[in-house]
């Protein structure tokens, strides 16, 4: 994909965020810094509270930054677009609408002719293997059904990037685990560029190229924790194992100094 | 296949059995009707009512019999009971009309901005507890026999279109419409494909409830004079004239007319939420 040089997507650079809660002044992120490559699977991971998902809502435009840079593509971002496509972890369909209408969403509001939806709906369809399901409605779904119509409705919109915010946090570990393969997969299929959030320190391992593991509040980066394995990758070998310990190491130290800071407010 | 026809069989048998109580407590009803008629009636010695008490409780029968004869042999104030039911339909359709063309875009824009609900709120609780009737002296002399009617029908039926589509507008869940930002949507977009959907099913409950109310509403406003009579007018001006089978067979008739309409928005309702894809 673009040759042999490597491009980069999204540039974030000392990114922070301050929000006013009641009385309370409140900085989410500070000093928050990452660049993500073209066709890169990148994980944040934190302890809960550490402002990735903040991090993850200001790239999709939906929450506003109080300092800093993000750019795509070299473009500074100010507002939500279909340029970043969006999945969310409570599913976030649309219960009036059938699956294939969920998908043509940002089609139709792209105002692309029907004949011409159908036919892109019908192939992010087939890619995420709802073939059969285009004219159920969500609650006829299961979760990981759910999802796959939400990764689907996302990549109709053919985005730059997909930004995931713990896609597969309220699914069951058996669905959450073949979810995972499947996204592999999509993400294979179409080579988009994904920012994945999540608490899981197994799932960032089986899913990334690399780790950015997050302070806790405010939040910025502690570390990047490259996974060098190849893939499918198998959760039990030796070097899976391996790397899960360095990034549990140093995510226990950051939930220690979380622990420590709430205890010392009290 | 025995699955099927049994559960056929107690679909049908259940819904045979709905009809069957309600029938049953409909006699019942009728009957403590005709005891009652009839008690006020009989010579008893104990009686203790000289007065004509009876006058003002007709049989069933009776109330029935002028049910019919209103529409084909006995006018009231020159109208048949037809020509009464259609100055009502028309009044009542116009106010509806009004109040939902009304109440929708106001409701929506109250339930999404904070500016118009902050605006409209005060005036709004002012005058909806307000009841409808409490008007009807003052607009029959300011809007006069035509119009006053259909303005005290619109005031019963808006504000329970406004208030729930209010609520629904304001229910819209907020990552609904963050997912359909993140698609590539802008605000009319989102108005329009997103909170207008979501705030369907609360309209249609807004619209069965301000029905129900529009039909108390238009007998009360008509009773006070209408032009081109009415079923309330047709009420009003037998129960003067001591007809009281003719009286209770006009309430009869709003009470068909009320089931009527929430009949038919039931219809309606169904469509759209088809529509919009809810069932």
């Amino acid at each position: 994909m673009g040759g042999n040089a490597v491009t980069t997507s999204i540039a974030i650079s000392s990114l922070s965020k301050v929000f006013r809660k009641e009385k309370k002044i409140i900085t989410a992120l500070s000093g928050f810094e990452l660049e993500v490559r073209e066709g890169e699977f990148v994980c944040l991971l934190g302890p809960s509270g550490c402002g990735k998902t903040t991090v993850l809502r200001i790239v999709a435009g939906l929450e506003e930054k109080t300092s800093g840079t993000v750019k795509l593509q070299g473009r500074e971002i100010t507002s939500s677009g279909s340029d970043r496509g969006m999945v969310f972890q409570e599913f976030a369909l649309f219960p009036w609408r059938t699956v294939r209408k969920n998908i043509e969403f940002g089609l139709e509001v792209k105002a692309v002719p029907e004949e011409k939806r159908a036919v892109i709906s019908k192939k992010y369809i087939d890619l995420v293997g709802l073939h059969g399901f285009e004219d159920s409605h969500p609650r006829e779904l299961s979760g990981g059904m759910k999802q796959r119509v939400g990764i689907a409705r996302a990549l109709a919109n053919n985005p730059k990037v997909l930004l995931m915010d713990e896609p597969f946090g309220s699914l069951d570990a058996q669905t959450r685990n073949l979810m995972q393969k499947e996204l592999l997969r999509i993400w294979s299929a179409t080579g988009k560029t994904i920012l994945f959030v999540t608490h899981s320190v197994d799932e960032a391992v089986f899913l990334a190229d690399r780790i950015v593991v997050m302070t806790a509040r405010p939040g910025k980066v502690r570390e990047i924790i490259p996974v060098d394995l190849p893939r499918p990758r198998e959760r039990t070998s030796r070097e899976f194992i391996g790397v899960r310990g360095k990034v549990l190491a140093e995510l226990d130290e950051e939930f220690e100094k979380a622990r420590a800071k709430e205890l010392s407010h009290d | 296949m025995a699955g099927i026809v049994r559960s056929a069989y107690q679909l049908v048998s259940s819904n045979w059995r709905k009809v069957a109580l309600g029938l049953a407590s409909t006699a019942v009803f009728l009957l403590i009707w005709w005891l009652y008629a009839a008690w006020l009636r009989a010579d008893w010695p104990f009686h203790g009512t000289p007065s004509g008490a009876w006058e003002y409780v007709p049989y069933p029968l009776e109330v029935l019999d002028a049910f019919y004869l209103s529409f084909w042999s006995h006018p009231v104030s020159g109208l048949y009971m037809g020509e009464h039911i259609y100055a009502s339909l028309k009044r009542f359709f116009m106010g509806f009309i009004l109040a939902f063309a009304l109440a929708v875009p106001v409701g929506l824009l109250m339930g999404r901005f904070w500016t118009a609900d902050a605006a409209g709120k005060p005036i709004v609780e002012l005058i909806r507890p307000i009841p409808p009737i409490a008007w009807i002296p003052i607009f029959l002399v300011l809007l006069g026999v035509i119009r006053g009617p259909i303005a005290i029908v619109f005031l019963g039926i808006f504000f329970p279109i406004l208030l729930n589509v209010q609520f629904g507008a304001r229910s819209v869940d907020p990552t609904l419409i963050d997912a359909a930002r993140t698609l590539g949507a802008r605000r009319l977009d989102i108005f329009l494909k997103v909170v207008l959907p979501f705030t369907v099913p609360y309209l249609m409950t807004g619209v069965t409830v301000g029905l129900g109310i529009g039909w108390m509403c238009i007998v009360a406003a008509e009773m006070l004079g209408a032009a081109g009579g009415g079923v309330g007018y047709f009420i009003f001006v037998t129960a003067g004239n001591s007809q009281f089978p003719y009286t209770y067979a006009g309430m009869l008739m709003i009470g068909i007319l009320s089931i009527l309409t929430t009949g038919v928005a039931g219809l309606v309702e169904r469509r759209v939420s088809k529509w919009v894809g809810m069932r």
